[in-house]
């Protein structure tokens, strides 16, 4: 059972308080979705948990049957989507799938699990084969963040808006593989101003915006 | 199944090879730097022979602007394309330093291999022990390169980046310039050199490594 736990947590950026005193809690094996108004601190949340950001009071601890993470364990098993998040446009989809894989230590797909995750997420392998993502559009290269985020095999998944610029089809296929990874035991923080997809979660964190 | 750091430092090396041979504008402005340099003083020069001292500086100086111009763009370029949320989530901080480190480098020396035979062409200048002249381009590319990384993450973020990178990187790389202009030097007139110049620039490339080792990760998290 893995545990995010945000105790007291207070995060500022240029003297503007984003997050105050702010205690949660998400569990593994189900969908929380964190919501609130724009500004009220869903990506910073996200950043927090995900390590990039400290905060400023308070803590935020994944623990695993009792146990602490330590970095090098976010570093192995946090992934994450964010609309500030981008790929390698110069690069094509199966080298930055190669790429992200190696830099994560986890060895590369075989050709064979490469095509069938292209087509899990809804990309043509062969349509791709050459084509830099620089020539996707931002649907495509969501799609590529949701693959790069299954191959990496990460326990904890930081969705933050993720069906953002996908079509009906595509934000189908993010709520289905969050449900699908919720069921495998993994933790997914799921940011959204959505109702449909707030619908979906199991569990609800909900940030005040002061 | 995981392997050593190891591959994803080879991760980080082969995907910055990889964009730099996509977008070669990179590189290309470094070569170009140099070889105008080069150019404009073998042509002022007009077979005036330059004394050895002054010939070493003007190389390191060459090699010093080149790294200017290409080692800011390190992490300019991953910020410039919002990849640098990627990198932070998705892998270890020692092995984006090691990574663009050890590229950048391979990129230094692999110039210097280019620039210095022409250099000693252009300006007529003989080398007395080509070994040591070898070890010093290694020595002090590699001090440079490590160095100009970890300025370069310091940079991210900051206003004015080139600027900012040149004052930061003269007073950081003067100790590792100084004994390679000695070297280089030495080898160009053909005097004895002391070798501790050597040990200086390789302990000072294991210094720079370990520092910046163990300051890459409080510079990779947090705002």
């Amino acid at each position: 059972m893995i545990r995010l736990t945000f105790s007291g947590v207070t995060k500022c950026f240029d003297g503007r308080t984003i997050i105050r005193n702010f205690s949660a809690e998400a569990l593994s094996g189900q969908i929380t979705a964190v919501t609130g108004i724009n500004g009220s601190g869903k990506s910073t949340l996200l950043k927090l948990a995900a390590g990039l950001l400290l905060p400023d009071t308070g803590s935020v601890i994944v623990r695993e049957d009792g146990s602490v993470w330590r970095k090098n364990d976010r570093c192995r098993r946090v992934g994450m989507v964010a609309p500030d998040m981008h790929v390698y446009s110069e690069l094509t989809a199966r080298e930055n799938l190669d790429f992200f894989l190696g830099f994560r230590y986890n060895v590369p797909l075989s050709d064979r699990q490469y095509d069938e995750l292209m087509s899990r997420v809804g990309l043509q392998p062969d349509a791709i084969l050459k084509k830099r993502v620089r020539n996707f559009s931002t649907g495509m290269e969501k799609r590529l963040h949701l693959a790069i985020l299954l191959a990496s095999g990460a326990d904890v998944w930081l969705l933050d808006e993720p069906g953002a610029h996908l079509d009906r089809a595509g934000r189908c296929l993010v709520q289905r593989e969050a449900r699908r990874a919720a069921e495998e035991g993994k933790l997914v923080l799921w940011a959204t101003n959505d109702a449909e997809e707030e619908a979906e979660a199991d569990a609800s964190i909900a940030l005040s915006g002061r | 199944m995981q392997v050593s750091l190891y591959r994803a430092v080879e991760a980080v090396f082969r995907k910055e090879a990889l964009i730099s041979l996509r977008s070669r504008a990179s590189w290309l402005v470094v070569l170009m730097f140099a070889l105008t340099t080069l150019s404009c003083v073998s042509l002022l020069m007009q077979g005036d022979v330059l004394s050895p001292r002054l010939a070493a500086a003007m190389l390191w100086v060459i090699l010093f602007f080149s790294l200017l111009s290409g080692a800011g763009r390190g992490f300019a370029d991953e910020e410039q394309e919002g990849t640098l949320m990627a990198l932070s989530v998705y892998g270890s901080p020692q092995a984006v330093l090691f990574g663009k480190g050890i590229f950048m480098a391979v990129l230094l020396f692999a110039l210097s291999l280019l620039i210095v035979p022409v250099y000693l062409v252009l300006m007529d200048i003989p080398v007395f022990s080509v070994l040591l002249l070898f070890a010093a381009l290694l020595a002090g590319t590699y001090g440079m390169a490590m160095a100009g990384t970890l300025l370069s993450a310091l940079m991210v973020g900051a206003k004015a980046q080139n600027g900012l990178l040149a004052i930061l990187m003269l007073p950081v790389l003067l100790p590792i310039l100084l004994p390679a202009i000695v070297l280089t030097a030495g080898c160009f007139s053909g005097e004895a050199v002391r070798i501790s110049y050597l040990v200086g620039m390789l302990l000072y490339d294991g210094i720079m490594t370990l520092a910046a080792s163990l300051l890459f990760d409080f510079l990779w998290y947090e705002d």
